[in-house]
């Protein structure tokens, strides 16, 4: 199927509740707002782990460290999955625990107010 | 499908209190935790789903519209056994009066808050294991009670069950034709030992790993060296969220133990394993992921008597919770049937199962 970009959300309306979930070339995409780029992600809406709806977990910088030592990878965000807690780059959509694991990421773009998802 | 395994939380505190005598509402309105002992570890994250609705207190699952909705209702669920959540650990209060208090107050909460409220739930009798006379009346007082559906003890323990001061529990579970069900959690909690048998591990991922598991195995070990089960022929036991993957491994050692050392426990007359085909039954939560190698898995519960020592269970609505969709679609098709419904209908009697029609 070819990709288009779909209409999904305004940008007010990302802001005002910092998710969307919306349906786009035929599947159920979360348009989340990163707030520490400010910057918004899509990524689809299922955990492959277990079909959690992960767009209703948390993004947020990754932890770190070496043994003994606690650190923050402050611009690698994640998006932890509500259920069991897995972990997604952002990025690449890879869970970087389980290299079978990675949920899909769209390009995403703001325009004129609106937010355009390419799926 | 029957879900074995729904913990309902207090959520509004002064509701559970007024079923407290009022003598002791003051002291437990006071403690942490309503006077429960707490873990020395907690969940990096949360110990509930994230997306869930808190209801009353900020808990999830403390109101019976967000159990009907979020887990009877969203996976045609046609009775659920409910277990409580931080309550199963009344055992390991160090106060065996107050915890003889507090199981009769949260089975009466129970009661009157949720079975009465949704016929497709029963619930399980909290007890007080570190008082075992008190244990049994509370038994006793709830036999007859068409609502509960089991017997509930925590993995954490002060000795491992099938220690005979535990008989009375037992005795008064089978004599009201109820199972006895063991949850882990509680390890190293209260007067409970450390989790893990090698003292106190540092982490929380230790004790998921090692703790809740190793309390189901001791029992399980215990309860089979002491001949429970012939001491108290109409007794079930169902051991609840302590994984499943160690069972081959555990019965094959205790079996072939049992061959050399059996002079040390001579009344135990047949394989162990046998008789835990008879009387001992295990949920599904958390069935462990197996990185693509469920076949084998599923072999090596095959040969200690899956599917039909299997029964389902979610957890909701903790954050290790098994979504019973996916799990009909992992397990074999010809174990579904039974894991997912008729083994809990047998094992609770009939008690859990899809209520007839008035």
């Amino acid at each position: 199927m070819s990709r288009a970009w779909h209409d999904v959300a305004s940008v007010d309306q990302l802001h005002r509740d910092g998710v969307v979930i919306a349906r786009a070339g035929g599947r159920e995409i979360g348009v989340m707002l990163d707030e520490h780029s400010g910057r918004p992600v899509a990524i689809r809406n299922r955990c492959p782990h277990m079909g959690a709806p992960l767009c209703k977990g948390t993004i947020r910088s990754r932890e770190t460290g070496t043994p003994g030592s606690y650190g923050l990878e402050t611009d690698r965000r994640v998006l932890h999955c509500p259920w069991h807690g897995w972990e997604f780059d952002l990025d690449s959509g890879a869970c970087p625990e389980d290299d079978r694991m990675r949920v899909a990421v769209y390009p995403v773009r703001v325009e004129d107010g609106r937010v355009l998802v390419e799926a | 499908m029957i879900d074995c395994d729904i913990h309902n939380e207090i959520g509004d505190v002064e509701e559970f209190l007024s079923y407290v005598s009022p003598a002791q509402r003051r002291w437990f309105r006071g403690q942490h935790q309503v006077g429960l002992p707490g873990y020395p570890w907690a969940h990096p994250h949360s110990f509930y789903r994230d997306e869930l609705e808190a209801g009353p207190g900020g808990e999830p699952a403390s109101r019976i519209d967000l159990v009907q909705r979020e887990v009877l209702d969203a996976y045609e669920v046609d009775a659920g056994l409910l277990t409580g959540d931080v309550g199963v650990a009344v055992s390991l209060m160090p106060n065996p009066y107050r915890a003889a208090e507090f199981a009769r107050a949260h089975n009466d909460w129970l009661a009157d808050r949720w079975l009465d409220a949704e016929p497709r739930l029963r619930g399980s009798i909290l007890v007080p294991a570190q008082d075992p006379a008190a244990a049994a009346a509370e038994i006793e007082r709830l036999a007859g009670d068409p609502r509960f559906a089991a017997v509930l003890l925590v993995g954490g323990s002060e000795r491992p069950y099938g220690e005979p001061r535990y008989l009375p529990i037992l005795q008064a579970a089978a004599d009201a034709g109820l199972p006895v069900a063991i949850h882990s959690g509680g390890e190293g909690m209260g007067i409970s030992p450390a989790a893990g048998c090698a003292g106190y591990p540092s982490f929380y991922i230790e004790w998921h790993t090692l703790g809740s598991g190793g309390s189901i195995m001791a029992h399980l070990v215990s309860l089979l060296c002491h001949g429970t089960f012939d001491r108290v022929p109409g007794l079930k036991v169902l051991m609840m969220e302590g994984g499943l993957a160690w069972l081959p491994g555990i019965m094959w050692r205790l079996d072939t133990n049992w061959r050399g050392l059996r002079a040390e426990v001579p009344w135990v007359t047949r394989p162990p394993s046998e008789v835990l085909r008879e009387h001992v039954r295990f949920t599904t939560q958390p069935l462990e992921h197996t990185d693509g190698n469920d076949a084998l898995l599923w072999q090596m519960l095959e040969a200690v008597g899956a599917p039909d020592i299997l029964c389902f269970a979610s957890d909701y609505p903790h954050w290790d919770f098994d979504p019973p969709d996916r799990m009909l679609a992992r397990l074999p098709a010809e174990w579904r049937q039974r894991v997912m419904h008729d083994n809990a209908v047998e094992l609770f009697a009939g008690r859990l199962a899809l209520r007839e029609a008035a």
